[in-house]
């Protein structure tokens, strides 16, 4: 019945994965449209730092910043510090989204599980998250648990509240179809919620990426003796621009390239929208 | 067989100045009606007979009356005194008086409904669509009696040929016309055999050509299952009377204002109909005549 000549499996269908993810999250820079913006821009950080009219103390030029990067590569244990932030990173994230998720659910569902609790989140989420930052210190010390409560603080609350709000508006045309045959509300929320909010939760994991990268330098910036943002501190303590900005560098692509995950995530999962 | 008793539905509105303002959408509407019968629910657009086929399916609950369907109540009616709402409410505290079951699929009658706006989910194939309507509806047999996966596929596919969708078990409805899409539904509805099917106005965003199609089919569908073990009701709501008076053994006019039942008009016919046949040409005249007088003289009507 199905048509299973399309099919490829194990290592190749692997490697056409990598290949189409590529190609989708790389497909942008190598546009020629974009290639007209980034090569000038590139080519002004080189040599307007060269010819003296930006001092180099200042904006180091990109060369400087590259070396640097090979130099913290082998070094300054760069390799290790990423490893120790990302490790930090997607503990938070899991815990964030592993609570906010559910939650959203049980909330964008019953009205009475919202009226108990989405009141306590509506007063919590406008607290910025760098604010919670002391009193984490007090309480956690300095060390992970601290930056995994800072980031997980950073994360939960906009996956939360996307996701309500994506299973709250799910079309009640859909849930009455489903009623009618008979469906139960797990069923409901396992087939139809989900899969109708799913894309304020890919949109929400977006932004949980984000935030949860600004906590993580923020986190690691005021006390730690691992990780990216302690990196940026010490960097800042010795003032270090190529330093600084190697590691900023560093977080953005790590940023870039988590959302493309997620993109590609979206992508594989919701073809329907794709059509 | 489905029998309705005295089913009126009042909403509670905001008007133009921003004060609630009750609204009587059905107004002390009965009857029955039998197996095996297409039956339409005719009248001009906000006359409440899309309302009162969501009370038919159990998907709101009237405010007075009600509704059984083979001698079982589909929804208690709504509390009408204080006392009876704060024990409505807290019996309803958790789980919405619509839902089947918190874990368990139980469907509560053996109906079928297909929506206007098609109402099949994009996220599923259209298979993986008729696969979920059935498997929904066999979840409340026995283990040993539940058909396996590859039958329930097998059957599946069955149905969607059977509409006239071959070849499309792998798309999503997002790449079918408005045409298919509503052949979709038909097959997810046939698919569950249910002994009733309520449709409401499901020819209506479809063209023209491609709604005789449907009409044919639909009757069709219905006389195959009529001949078999497992006969099957139509209730059909619509606003174009040559569908209704075409399609339907019998037609309830509903006239707007508070929607009630305005006449009930037999269509003896025999079937296969042809569209032109004088005696479908005579009923339908008439019924526009109603329906007209309606429309112009509304002002008389409305209380």
């Amino acid at each position: 019945m199905r048509n299973e000549s399309y099919e490829t499996r194990g290592i190749r269908r692997f490697f056409m994965e990598i290949g189409g993810f590529l190609k989708n999250a790389l497909g942008n820079f190598f546009s020629p449209e974009f290639l007209s913006v980034l090569v000038p821009l590139l080519l002004l950080w080189e040599f307007l730092p060269r010819m003296g009219i930006i001092p180099e103390s200042l904006l180091p030029r990109l060369s400087t910043v590259a070396a640097t990067f090979v130099d913290m590569l082998r070094h300054k244990q760069l390799l290790l510090h990423i490893l120790y932030s990302l490790g930090r990173f997607f503990a938070a994230f899991g815990i964030a989204v592993a609570l906010a998720v559910p939650i959203g659910l049980l909330m964008g569902w019953n009205r009475k599980i919202r009226a108990f609790i989405l009141p306590l989140w509506q007063l919590l989420a406008p607290i910025p998250p760098p604010a919670w930052v002391p009193m984490t210190i007090i309480i956690f010390g300095i060390g992970t648990g601290m930056h995994i409560f800072l980031m997980v603080i950073g994360i939960f609350y906009p996956v939360l509240f996307n996701t309500y709000q994506g299973i709250k508006d799910t079309d009640p045309r859909y849930l009455a179809s489903a009623r009618v045959f008979g469906a139960s509300e797990f069923t409901l929320l396992r087939k139809v919620y989900f899969w109708h909010a799913f894309g304020s939760i890919i949109m929400s994991l977006k932004t949980g990426v984000s935030m949860g990268l600004v906590m993580l330098v923020i986190g690691e910036a005021y006390g730690g003796r691992m990780g990216i943002g302690y990196l940026l501190g010490q960097a800042k303590d010795y003032f270090l621009i190529p330093d600084m900005m190697v590691c900023m560098a560093v977080t953005g692509f790590i940023g870039w390239f988590l959302i493309e995950v997620l993109k590609y995530i979206e992508i594989k999962l919701a073809i329907w929208k794709v059509g | 067989m489905i029998e309705a008793r005295s089913i009126s539905k009042f909403f509670s509105v905001i008007n133009e100045k921003g004060l609630a303002e009750g609204l009587t959408s059905v107004l002390n509407v009965s009857f029955t009606i039998p197996d095996k019968a297409i039956v339409s629910l005719l009248g001009p657009s906000g006359c409440g007979k899309s309302t009162l086929l969501e009370i038919l399916a159990g998907l709101q609950a009237p405010t007075d009356g009600e509704i059984r369907i083979d001698g079982r109540v589909v929804l208690e009616p709504l509390p009408s005194t204080r006392k009876e709402t704060e024990e409505y409410k807290r019996r309803y505290r958790f789980i919405s008086p619509l839902a089947n079951g918190v874990f368990i699929d139980r469907p509560k009658h053996d109906i079928a409904m297909i929506f206007q706006d098609y109402a099949v989910f994009p996220w599923m194939t259209c298979l993986q669509n008729v696969v979920f309507a059935m498997r929904l509806r066999s979840a409340g047999k026995k283990r040993s009696e539940r058909p396996t996966r590859r039958e329930t596929a097998e059957k599946a596919s069955f149905y969607l040929n059977k509409v006239g969708l071959s070849g499309v078990d792998y798309k999503y409805p997002s790449q079918l016309s408005g045409g298919m899409r509503q052949r979709l539904a038909l097959a997810r509805a046939l698919s569950v055999e249910p002994r009733i099917i309520l449709m409401d106005e499901p020819f209506a965003a479809v063209d023209a050509l491609s709604r005789e199609k449907l009409q044919d089919d639909l009757l069709r569908l219905w006389a195959e299952a009529g001949a078999g073990t497992r006969p099957v009701s139509i209730v059909l709501v619509t606003h174009d009377a040559a569908e209704a008076v075409y399609l339907s053994d019998e037609v309830f006019v509903f006239s707007p204002g508070p929607g009630t039942i305005r006449n009930r008009v037999p269509v003896n016919t025999a079937r296969p109909r042809a569209r032109t046949d004088p005696e479908l040409v005579e009923i339908r005249e008439r019924i526009f005549a109603m329906l007209q007088y309606d429309i112009y003289q509304e002002s008389d009507y409305s209380i």
